[in-house]
């Protein structure tokens, strides 16, 4: 029965694969947020019962590298990526809209309530496709009309995080939502001052930050996500909204 | 298993002595069993030189998986709350002023697992009140607004504020001609003085202002002593919720929430605000091997719309009213991942 085994808040933790990122230990680090989480969640008992993680990777193509999972859980294997291709965007829009409309829906078979999910996307480029197809996979995942019950009603609260060659102005467009009065922001490494390997460290901890921050507010009766404040981010990363300038 | 209830193995909590209770012949026990709500046998009578007079063993109740919270929660105080008890409960008979007991009540309200562990308050609040002629049971759950630092004042208010109000409007008013958007307009006014006298800067706060410290849903129920079949008039603010439980199961009194709703949305309406439309109010009978259940949404969530295995189990544990203490024990059942305040009053109609 819906809901009746409680409410879960879902991350989706998605990475970018491209060869680009074996550079500057890139995937070294992407490959130690997991663990990072998964000791962070372990010293949080509240917030273990009510959260659960996906591992996504793309490249060329996309690839649920760890199903959404209890983490604690026994058994759950954490995933080890390597890298691949290019740097696809529609790729994981796609993937990510088909994974969470499944995931979603076994959840709520399971007799649970689903709190929206939200997406920590991680880039270190460019996408390879055109501008048209990655916006319109974009929309796909995040437009959802209540007047008309059209679009995407699962759609995810999506935080973008950029290192090294990744263009601030394109991830910008994918904080979603970007206004309203749960706005997203997006992370971007600072490169004066920190390296990228660095800065998917520090996108590590705000994660962590916000699950945590997550799981205190829902015990507050909130629904949903909660980023840290900008004066609690860890040195080197700039937090921007959807509607900062770039000069 | 559970206070009082039947043991069935190594879950004991306070009372470790199975492993020699396990040596007794039930023949070896001399003198009365004293406990005669242990259903099987005399647990854990028994020292190394001698049997002692004490029987019974804490089990906390689960429904299911009772998830890490359950037992890994460090609970800690809230330092902004000292004098706020963590858990209250109640139980008594309710008699007609010529002494002739008409209902057995049992109220509890539990600090949640969440609250515990972040060292907050119980936000949840109950109260009641009999009218002096006798008539009327006048009952209130309130659940003070997660978000406001010091919602638990304002539940506090609802409830029992409320309740006096309602006992003087019972005065002059039947239930039925109950003017509940004046009683609810009266209650938010309350908290709004109270409010203005006791938060920081508050004498200049406006009623939106106030609801970012403190605010509570409220749900009233006014029961008719008069006669074993019972009258029920009641009226909610938010997603507090009444309901009558009988051998048929869980009917919900007042609408159940998030009824249908894609993806659950914690919005509720609460008090000082009041709503902008009247107030509807609900009237439903509750008669002799029934109970009147009130519940703030940490029982009514997991209850949901009383079918599952939550519902089962509480329909069970209270097809009759049990022993307060258990009671306060089972309406803070363990379920993985609910981990709100836990209210409950329910009351259970006597064969005259």
């Amino acid at each position: 029965m819906d809901g009746e085994k409680g409410k879960l808040l879902p991350f989706y933790i998605v990475i970018d694969v491209s060869f680009s990122m074996t550079l500057n230990d890139k995937l070294d680090t992407a490959n130690r947020i997991m663990p990072t989480v998964t000791d962070a969640v372990a010293q949080a008992p509240i917030l273990s019962d009510k959260v659960r993680f996906a591992v996504v990777d793309f490249s060329d193509d996309a690839q649920v590298r760890m199903p959404l999972c209890d983490i604690l859980e026994e058994g759950v294997q954490l995933p080890a990526l390597s890298p691949r291709g290019g740097t696809s965007y529609v790729a994981a829009f796609r993937m990510l809209r088909n994974q969470i409309a499944q995931d979603v829906k076994q959840l709520k078979a399971d007799g649970f309530a689903v709190h929206r999910p939200v997406v920590f996307f991680i880039s270190d480029g460019e996408p390879t496709d055109h501008r048209a197809d990655w916006e319109a996979a974009f929309k796909d995942l995040t437009t959802y009309d209540k007047g008309t019950l059209t679009g995407f009603s699962m759609y995810p609260n999506v935080v973008p995080c950029g290192v090294d060659d990744a263009d601030p102005t394109v991830l910008q467009t994918l904080i979603h939502p970007a206004g309203g009065p749960k706005p997203m922001r997006m992370y971007m490494q600072d490169k004066t001052k920190i390296d990228a390997g660095q800065a998917i460290a520090a996108m590590a901890e705000v994660l962590i930050s916000s699950v945590l921050a997550s799981g205190e507010s829902m015990a507050q009766g909130n629904s949903g996500i909660i980023l840290p404040p900008d004066e609690d981010l860890p040195p080197g990363l700039a937090s921007y909204t959807a509607d900062d300038d770039f000069v | 298993m559970g206070l009082f209830g039947p043991r069935s193995g190594s879950q004991a909590g306070i009372a470790s002595v199975e492993g020699e209770a396990a040596e007794i012949e039930p023949g070896e026990v001399d003198h009365p069993d004293v406990n005669p709500l242990a259903a099987s046998g005399p647990p854990g009578r028994h020292s190394a030189e001698h049997f002692d007079s004490w029987v019974g063993a804490f089990v906390p109740y689960a429904v299911g998986d009772p998830g890490r919270a359950a037992t890994e929660v460090v609970p800690v105080p809230d330092p902004q709350a000292w004098h706020r008890r963590d858990s209250v409960f109640d139980g008594f008979v309710v008699g007609r002023p010529d002494g002739t007991p008409v209902a057995e009540l049992r109220a509890a309200s539990l600090r949640g697992l969440s609250h515990r562990s972040f060292g907050r308050t119980r936000q949840d609040e109950y109260a009641y009140q009999v009218t002096p002629d006798g008539r009327y049971l006048v009952l209130c759950v309130a659940d003070g607004v997660s978000s406001g630092p010091r919602s638990h004042h304002a539940a506090e208010v609802a409830a029992r504020t409320g309740v006096t109000l309602l006992v003087n409007a019972l005065e002059d008013a039947a239930p039925e001609a109950l003017d509940w958007d004046r009683l609810v307009g009266a209650v938010a006014g309350h908290i709004v003085t109270f409010a203005r006298k006791r938060l920081p800067g508050g004498e200049q706060m406006d009623v939106s202002e106030i609801v970012g410290w403190m605010a509570t849903t409220a749900t009233y129920a006014v029961v008719d002593l008069a006669n074993e079949e019972m009258e029920v008039f009641s009226a909610s603010v938010g997603d507090s919720s009444a309901w009558v439980l009988s051998e048929r199961g869980w009917e919900p009194v007042a609408q159940v929430k998030n009824d249908g709703a894609a993806v659950d949305s914690s919005s509720v309406g609460a008090l000082p605000m009041v709503p902008s439309r009247p107030m509807p109010s609900q009237h439903t009978r509750v008669r002799a091997g029934e109970a009147l259940v009130l519940m703030s949404d940490g029982v009514g969530d997991p209850l949901r719309t009383g079918e599952g295995e939550v519902g089962r189990f509480l329909a069970q544990a209270w097809r009759r009213p049990p022993h307060d203490l258990d009671f306060a024990a089972q309406v803070g059942f363990h379920r993985r991942s609910f981990d709100d305040d836990r209210t409950v009053i329910a009351v259970w109609p006597l064969r005259r």
